[in-house]
């Protein structure tokens, strides 16, 4: 059984589909990258399966069991969380704190002090030198992993990562594609990856999911879904070279 | 069972507590206080505690409530029709009582209430109105406009000092507890950022509510004590929207969102008002204003924050390496 699925799922922002009727379904263990130009509606699926949002049709379901119109702060305790494309630390609070306040929802996944537990985080993806700083003292790669440590602090079984690559300089791009493999490798959770930066999504991702206009458009693995004439029409002229990298 | 000292307590800081309030609790004695200073600590002590309470939901949790009056009021006259019902009652169960009442209250109007900002602020405004009205109106409990007299107790009037010290002590001390604890983060979590604060599993509407209770409760125990203290009350003076501007006022003057702030900016509102408002009843709303004007715009953490500001070129200089080599 899958781990997550999405079935039929659809949100409309009055006229506009932002997601339209989108099936998919995440395994155990696995990394699905989820592709697609701007406004194709990835960041709007997120807010659909995270609780932010709540669908106006289709479900989504945790492990079989329906999810989707709960809120957000009980998804996350039953292990689905998120992480935010423009990072969102808690800026009065410090990088440990900030991270404290997410171990205390990890839904009885995880033992031992909240604390302790985001020290643990923090040394993992590589702060751990930095947890009396202000987020604001971080450069932005910092804070995308403290973003990240934040929602590695909830134990969480689905990791929702909104371009955690995205935006910063191709050496820390390449160490945050490790750290993401790692979490899924080390740490065990299954992650699905919204990503521009074709490099990273390619080499990371088992499967890859297109959206254009809120629709589901191709599926596969990176080297099959790269040659689909529909994904090659929606990225044309949007850099598609870089992504046979 | 092991009791062990909190983690969050530095003993340090326990250790100065106990002595400010036992200094406290002796000072009529020791400096031999007149009854206008002793009354006028008295009703610092329930200002204090009042600011303190307000804090937590418009400090801590960022949501700035102009309706603490309905809460100080309701705790206010249940406090006192309980008395008049049973004056052979201890006063502290009838307080408690208006507390209990009040933070029920509170939590009955919160979910009127789930807005954000400067919405719920609005809305804190009509729910903390409609109060008034409807309290003013309903003589058979508050007596209208006339009011309710309680037997007049100067013993229990003087007593009221270490009452009112009693509940600042156990206010202040929540809110250290509050500030230091994981509920104080998930608070200032929401404050910063509700959405993302949800995100990370941080239920904004069940703290707000429970604070918005607790906080509710609290002012609603002053109002009781304050009802002891004057043995007369009138719901447009308990449930007025000055009282609920005062709280505001208080904490902003203090240091919004900070432990210490509510207790200086209580003390400084109560002492400016009883001065300015014998000497020049005109000015001293003005004067409230500019104070405000000038913390919005030069030291958003009000008297705290100038404190710090102070102290910090002066720690530097007592820092400053003298024999010591500084690396
Ligand atoms: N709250 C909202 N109300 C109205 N329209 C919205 C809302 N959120 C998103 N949209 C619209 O829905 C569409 C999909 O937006 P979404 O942010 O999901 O795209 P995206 O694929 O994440 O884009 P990007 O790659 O730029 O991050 C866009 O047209 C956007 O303008
Ligand atoms: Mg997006």
């Amino acid at each position: 059984m899958s781990l997550l699925e999405t079935r039929a799922l659809s949100k409309h922002f009055g006229g506009l589909r932002a997601v339209d009727a989108v099936d998919l379904a995440l395994h155990p263990g696995e990394i699905l990258g989820v592709i697609g130009p701007n406004g194709a509606g990835k960041t709007t699926l997120f807010s659909l399966m995270a609780g932010s949002l709540p669908p106006s049709d289709g479900e989504v379901l945790l492990e079989g069991q329906r999810i989707s119109g709960q809120p957000a702060h009980r998804l996350v305790r039953r292990g689905v969380v998120r992480t935010h494309q423009i990072v969102r630390p808690f800026p009065n609070l410090s990088v440990l704190e900030n991270v404290t306040v997410a171990a205390l929802h990890a839904g009885g996944r995880a033992e031992g002090p909240p604390r302790e537990r985001a020290r643990e985080v923090l040394e993992f993806v590589g702060l751990g030198d930095r947890t009396h700083a202000v987020p604001g003292a971080l450069t932005l790669a910092g804070r995308k992993r403290l973003e990240l440590a934040r929602a590695l602090a909830t134990a969480p079984r689905v990791l929702l990562l909104d371009e955690v690559v995205a935006g910063v300089n191709p050496a820390e791009a390449m160490t945050l594609a490790a750290l993401i493999r790692a979490i899924r490798d080390r740490r065990h959770v299954a992650v699905i990856m919204i990503e521009h930066v074709m490099p990273a999504v390619m080499s990371l991702s088992d499967r890859v999911v297109v959206l254009d206009h809120g629709k589901k458009i191709a599926e596969g693995t990176p080297a099959e879904v790269v040659k689909h004439p529909q994904v090659i029409e929606a990225y044309l002229g949007k850099g598609h070279a870089g992504a046979q990298a | 069972m092991s009791l062990r000292w909190p983690e969050i307590v530095p003993p340090r800081a326990a250790l100065a507590f106990a002595a400010g309030v036992v200094a406290l609790a002796v000072a009529p004695w020791v400096l031999g206080l007149s009854p206008y200073s002793h009354n006028l600590v008295t009703l610092a002590f329930l200002m204090v505690s009042g600011a303190l309470a307000w804090n937590w939901m418009g400090g801590f949790v960022g949501q700035v409530s102009f309706g603490h009056a309905a809460m100080f009021g309701l705790g206010g006259f249940v406090a006192a029709r309980v008395l008049l019902a049973a004056p052979e009652l201890p006063a502290p169960l009838a307080w408690i009582a208006g507390g209990l009442v009040a933070g029920l209250f509170a939590l009955g109007a919160h979910p009127t209430l789930r807005l954000r900002g400067p919405y719920f602020s609005i809305a804190t405004i009509g729910v903390g109105e409609a109060a008034r009205l409807v309290f003013t109106y309903w003589e058979d409990f508050t007596g209208g406009s006339s009011g309710l007299s309680l037997p007049i107790d100067s013993d229990m009037k003087y007593r009221l000092y270490w009452w009112g010290l009693g509940l600042m002590a156990l206010v202040a001390a929540a809110s250290f507890l509050i500030r230091r604890s994981t509920l104080g983060l998930q608070l200032l979590a929401i404050k910063a950022d509700v959405d993302a604060a949800a995100d990370v599993g941080v239920s904004a509407t069940f703290y707000q509510d429970l604070v918005f209770c607790l906080s509710g409760a609290v002012v609603g125990v002053s109002g009781g004590l304050w009802a002891s203290y004057f043995s007369f009350i009138e719901p447009n003076d308990m449930f007025g929207f000055d009282r609920s501007i005062g709280f505001v006022l208080m904490t902003v003057i203090g240091g919004v969102g900070t432990v210490f702030g509510p207790v200086l900016g209580a003390i400084v509102f109560v002492l400016l008002r009883q001065f300015l408002l014998a000497s020049y009843p005109q000015l001293y709303l003005g004067l409230y204003g500019l104070l405000l004007i000038f913390i919005i715009l030069f030291e958003p953490l009000g008297l705290t924050g100038l404190l710090l500001r102070l102290s910090r070129p002066l720690r530097r200089w007592a820092d400053r390496p003298a024999a010591a080599p500084s690396p």
